[in-house]
């Protein structure tokens, strides 16, 4: 024996015990022992070091002992990916075995290894229990392959998973139907990609399943209806119409995933009759929510809440299942008013109100102050009851309580503002509170209310005077407020009391404060009323608008979102998914790790082809699909810039206008732009949003020449393509386009503001490109953005060597990036076509072309067909070319018809020389230097 | 009567062993543990793991352990090793490129200290095929006559047709039995 002998001391204490029961010939013993190893793990004791003697329990005929291994499996394969293997077999075995449960235990075990070394060894088994005779073994199997496509998406798609889930869709069992569905969706999800279409057929079928597969079965079925856009209105009243029945079920989840269906069909129903026996219909199920328990009913009152929002109609009657118990728990309060308030109507406001008043009455000190800020709310909104609720206002500052008076006070100034001039018989109401007052927002209001009615109120210097007592204590909205009412007071009575009160304030506000804000404002109104105190009243004391109820204050675009995301977390927390999930981490690392060349190209044509097909007529595939194919096989050396120049345009409903007059010469130049959906390359690489509107054909000859081919002299331009969506620009919607104009390099750019509040304060950068583009100016010459308002601009671009990125060669790709001050910086994706970097000095003289033509190398020669052109009319397109900057040199027959040389100079720092070849049947030549 | 008659067995009756089948990939050790067990020829795909049946012959209960043979399953044979009381080596015998191979492994297992009181069965499978070695050569090949200090033996065996896989047990059993007393 050597020394090891004496460090060999783990041969004691518990974990050597149960390895060596779990080495026992009696079964019962090992049985026993693994029972405990599993006790001991679920304590959190460390118990991996078993590994190898558990997993050797594994082929046993006795069902529990099985499961208990199973479950130590799935806990400690990942601390041993090694030994893991060990288990491979058993699983095979168990996946054959005669017993369906043990079929459907191993494949669903097999799903929760997360082991990449055993994973491929798995396929086959799921394979074959994908197909089991067992429905209850093929349902397992659907979500193991969601299960997989988490670890390993790739092997999902070799092994043609994906389409054995979609067959699933259509089995005889409606459980396995859901959570194919299920599954489906997940991997969709996770993918970020196209998995899950429902067609029409898959349609009928996942409605068949609907009506008997388990609860939380539907649940998954009618998410994904949710997802589901209906052909036409027919269509949607068929999925309402086999969907109204879930509204029955007992299972909350189920309920509100019905809702979400019925919401999102209605869009596209017209019948006006039918939409309100449905809202008829979602009525009492939503009110039956609020029957169980308190956690429930919190979830079920969010997405009430969003639902409402959208629909008031839905529940308009039904305003009294929101009033509160006095036993309902806060939160359930809380989300109750909020409910009210968007309920409350003239003809319920009486009901409502004396509610609201009772609330106001309760001892929880934040309904309270919610409660009254309900009736303001109400009184905002419902003009007619705006009456009732001043005076129940007015009975709740009797009461004195310290926090009534206060949210009184602040609701009141929302009605002062919304109801000039009509109210204001109460203020003195309101002045004899002026003690109990001491939180900012209320002092604030009241201040606010002291200087807008000083006219009003005979001893309003005094009033304010005890206020600018503690001036210099007071937080900065109370300051600000009281330096701009001591203006409005000096103006209103400018007797020597104010005019005191203004030094006092204004000197303090200038001279002693930190707070800039404060003291810039204090400096304009000096300014002002030293200058021309007439002006100052024009300013101060101008008309204000009149405001209106934000409602819950949430943006037309989030609330869709939401009722979007309805029964799902989101819709409880009333975020956006993305906000507080990262699902995205496979889509981009896919977009990391991108394919070759030449797959990538053949991809390119594949999708070329198809969009083309889809979107345009026949003549338009004809010219696509060769040009795509081309660029294939032509341009391998320079991928990036070629593919890019030829995959741009096409798709676009502009050209496609075009394409249907096929046989006329507009028709040719616009076929010169097919071979893609537009930007679709740079959407892949960069997973940029520019997904659909094409960017710009090849020579930007295609741009509204559909109705130029009538009108020649003046081409429209077309709607610019969207470059970052407002989803993902946060309400902000910006489409951009690289042109040439007047021979400068310009970038179109339009911004629509999708919020609800403005937008300044725009800027723009570029990242370094290919090209060395960068804005001449990084200011965004469009001031401030309305809500749904679109600001367009022209930015002059230069070109710069210090802009220049050598490493990209010749890549389109332009990174955008855009701030203002509401949105921060978003950053988005472009492409520079080749025809806005053509410059006018492109005309060569015919016999310097040749040597230059060859000069440049073959291989990066690109080419793409050009229809109808006939040696008759090559003088009717050359002006058309040359608008573009693209010449023509030669023009000579040959067996197939004539070779047309053109030439175009690219400006650019790469210096583009693009010579062209083109005959008549196919060629436009491209030959970067 | 019951508890006597039960008492009975367990004096005379079954004893039970542990045993292990090793051998590179492909040598047959799934097919010669179905054959021992089922007594038929069963369909078999690469072992990735263990399969482990238990074999009732001539009084002894063998708990067979056919282990996988791919090389990236080999290092985890070691977890097997305890409480072993017999080998059984499987040898394509129509591998002759890789005897030398199995030679290596099969000192390995030799050498550990865990078996060093296991017996040593060789079985030199698939006689059946045309170009097999026959026993003497692949004891020669696995340099068998060398070894003084342990029992072994070595049977020729079709796990195909089911010939020699029996006599090798019948020596296992005698020597258990021997070792036992």
């Amino acid at each position: 024996m050597s020394d090891s002998k004496y460090f060999s001391t783990t041969k004691k204490g518990e974990i050597h015990e149960y390895k060596e029961d779990l080495r026992a010939v009696d079964r019962s013993k090992r049985k026993d022992s693994v029972k405990k190893v599993i006790a001991a793990m679920t304590v959190g004791k460390d118990v991996s070091m078993l590994f190898p003697d558990v997993v050797n329990c594994m082929q046993t005929d006795d069902l529990e002992l099985k499961k208990l291994v199973y479950l130590y499996l799935i806990n400690y394969a990942k601390t041993q990916p090694d030994l893991a293997i060990m288990g491979v077999n058993t699983f095979v075995k168990d996946s054959q075995d005669p017993n369906p449960l043990i079929r459907a235990l191993a494949v669903r075990t097999m799903g929760c290894i997360r082991v990449d070394k055993i994973t491929e060894y798995l396929c086959d088994p799921l394979q074959r229990c994908l197909k089991d005779d067992d429905p209850y073994v093929r349902k397992t199997a659907a979500v193991c392959v969601a299960k997989l496509f988490d670890i390993n998406p790739e092997l999902v798609e070799d092994r043609g998973f994906l389409d054995t889930l979609k067959d699933l869709l259509a089995d005889s069992n409606p459980m396995v139907v859901a959570n194919a569905v299920a599954a489906l969706a997940e991997i969709h999800e996770t993918s970020g990609r196209d998995v899950f279409q429902i067609t029409s057929q898959s349609l009928f079928k996942l409605l068949r399943a609907l009506n008997e597969c388990t609860e939380w079965g539907q649940v998954f079925i009618l998410d994904s209806l949710a997802t589901y856009t209906a052909k036409d209105a027919k269509d949607a009243e068929a999925i309402i119409e086999r969907v109204t029945p879930r509204l029955q079920h007992a299972n909350c989840a189920v309920v509100l995933s019905a809702v979400k269906v019925i919401l999102k069909q209605m869009e596209l129903v017209d019948d006006d009759v039918l939409k309100k026996t449905l809202h008829k219909k979602m009525a009492p199920p939503l009110v039956t929510l609020l029957s169980a328990e308190p956690e429930i009913q919190y979830v079920a009152l969010r997405n009430i809440h969003l639902v409402v929002s959208k629909f008031p109609q839905i529940l308009v009657h039904e305003v009294k299942v929101f009033f509160c118990k006095y036993n309902d728990p806060i939160y359930v309060k809380m989300e109750k008013l909020e409910i009210m308030i968007q309920l409350a109507s003239d003809k319920n406001i009486d009901q409502v109100l004396l509610e609201f008043k009772e609330y106001a009455t309760e001892v929880d000190v934040d309904f309270v102050r919610k409660a009254v800020r309900a009736i303001g709310r109400c009184a905002v909104s419902l003009e007619r009851a705006a009456e009732r609720c001043i005076n129940v206002l007015l009975e709740l500052i009797q009461t004195k309580l310290n926090y009534v008076v206060q949210e009184a006070i602040i609701v009141i100034k929302d009605i002062f503002r919304r109801y000039p001039n009509r109210y204001e018989s109460i203020i003195a109401t309101l002045c004899e509170n002026l003690e109990s007052l001491d939180e900012p927002e209320a002092k604030a209001s009241m201040i606010w209310i002291i200087g807008e009615y000083a006219e009003r109120i005979e001893n309003a210097d005094e009033l304010l005077e005890t206020f600018l007592e503690s001036f210099p204590e007071e937080t900065s909205l109370v300051q600000l407020q009281l330096v701009t009412a001591t203006v409005k007071l000096f103006l209103k009575k400018p007797t020597e009391r104010p005019q005191q009160m203004i030094q006092l304030v204004l000197t303090y506000a200038t001279q002693e404060t930190d707070n800039p804000d404060l003291r810039d404002r204090a400096f304009v109104y000096w300014r002002l009323l030293s200058t021309d105190p007439e002006a100052a009243k024009e300013v101060v004391l101008a008309e204000k608008p009149v405001i209106a109820d934000v409602g819950s204050g949430m943006e037309p675009q989030l609330l869709a979102t939401l009722l979007q995301n309805l029964s799902s977390l989101a819709s409880v927390y009333h975020k956006p998914p993305e906000t507080f999930v990262s699902r995205t981490r496979l889509a981009v690392q896919r977009a990391e790790d991108l394919p070759n060349p030449e797959d990538h190209f053949g991809d390119e044509s594949g999708t070329a082809i198809s969009s083309a097909d889809a979107a345009i007529a026949d003549s338009a595939a004809a010219a696509g699909a060769p040009a795509a194919a081309a660029s294939t096989t032509a341009l391998s050396p320079q991928p990036d810039l070629l593919g890019d120049l030829l995959d741009l345009g096409g798709g676009d409903t502009s050209n496609g206008n075009v394409h249907q007059g096929s046989h006329d010469l507009a028709s040719s130049l616009g076929g010169l732009s097919m071979g893609g959906t537009g930007g679709s390359n740079a959407s892949q690489q960069y997973n940029s949003p520019q997904a659909q509107p094409a960017a710009d054909d090849f020579f930007g000859f295609g741009g509204g020449s559909g109705s130029s081919a009538r009108t020649p002299p003046a081409p429209q331009a077309p709607p610019l393509p969207v470059i970052l969506p407002a989803d993902k620009g946060k309400g902000l919607t910006v489409s951009g386009r690289v042109t040439r104009q007047n021979g400068q390099i310009v970038y179109k750019i339009a911004l629509a503001n999708g919020t609800q509040a403005p937008m300044d304060g725009f800027m723009v950068q570029f990242n370094k490109n290919a090209f060395g583009l960068s804005p001449a100016n990084q200011n965004i010459p469009v001031g401030s953005v309305a809500p749904g308002q679109t600001a367009t601009a022209d930015l002059v671009l230069n070109q710069a060597a210090g802009m220049l990125n050598a490493a990209a060669g010749t890549t389109p790709t332009l990174q955008v990036a855009i701030r203002n001050n509401q949105q921060g910086v978003l950053y988005m994706s472009d492409s520079v076509p080749a025809s806005a970097l053509f410059t006018e000095g492109g005309n060569m003289d015919p016999s310097t072309f040749p040597p230059t033509w060859k000069g440049l190398p073959d291989a990066s020669e690109a080419s793409q067909h050009l229809q109808g052109v006939t040696p008759g009319n090559i003088e009717a397109i050359k002006p058309r070319l040359v608008a573009k900057n693209v010449f023509l040199m030669a023009a000579r027959g040959s067996p197939s018809g004539a070779i047309w040389r053109p030439t175009a100079r690219a400006q650019g720092v790469s210096e583009l020389k693009l010579p062209h070849d083109a005959n008549f049947e196919g060629l436009i030549g491209l030959r970067p230097q | 009567m019951g508890l006597w008659l039960s008492r009975l067995v367990g004096l005379f009756g079954e004893k039970e062993a542990r045993i292990l089948v090793l051998g590179l990939d492909n040598a047959g050790k799934t097919t010669i543990l179905y054959r021992l067990q089922v007594g038929e020829v069963v369909s078999t795909i690469p072992t990735i793991g263990f399969n482990v049946e238990t074999v009732t012959y001539k009084n002894i209960k063998f708990q067979v352990w056919d282990l996988g043979g791919q090389t990236s399953i080999r290092p985890y044979w070691r977890c097997y090793y305890p409480n072993t009381q017999a080998i059984i080596y499987v040898v394509d015998s129509s591998d002759t490129e890789r005897i030398s191979v199995s030679a290596g492994e099969f000192h390995a297992i030799l050498d550990e200290d865990e078996l060093k009181d296991a017996l040593i069965l060789v079985y030199a499978n698939k006689q059946d095929l045309p170009g097999a070695l026959d026993d003497a050569s692949v004891a020669e090949g696995l340099g068998l006559p060398k070894i003084k200090s342990r029992d072994w033996a070595i049977f020729k065996t079709s796990a195909i047709k089911g010939e020699g896989l029996f006599e090798g047990l019948d020596w296992l059993s005698s020597m258990l039995k021997t070792r036992r007393r």
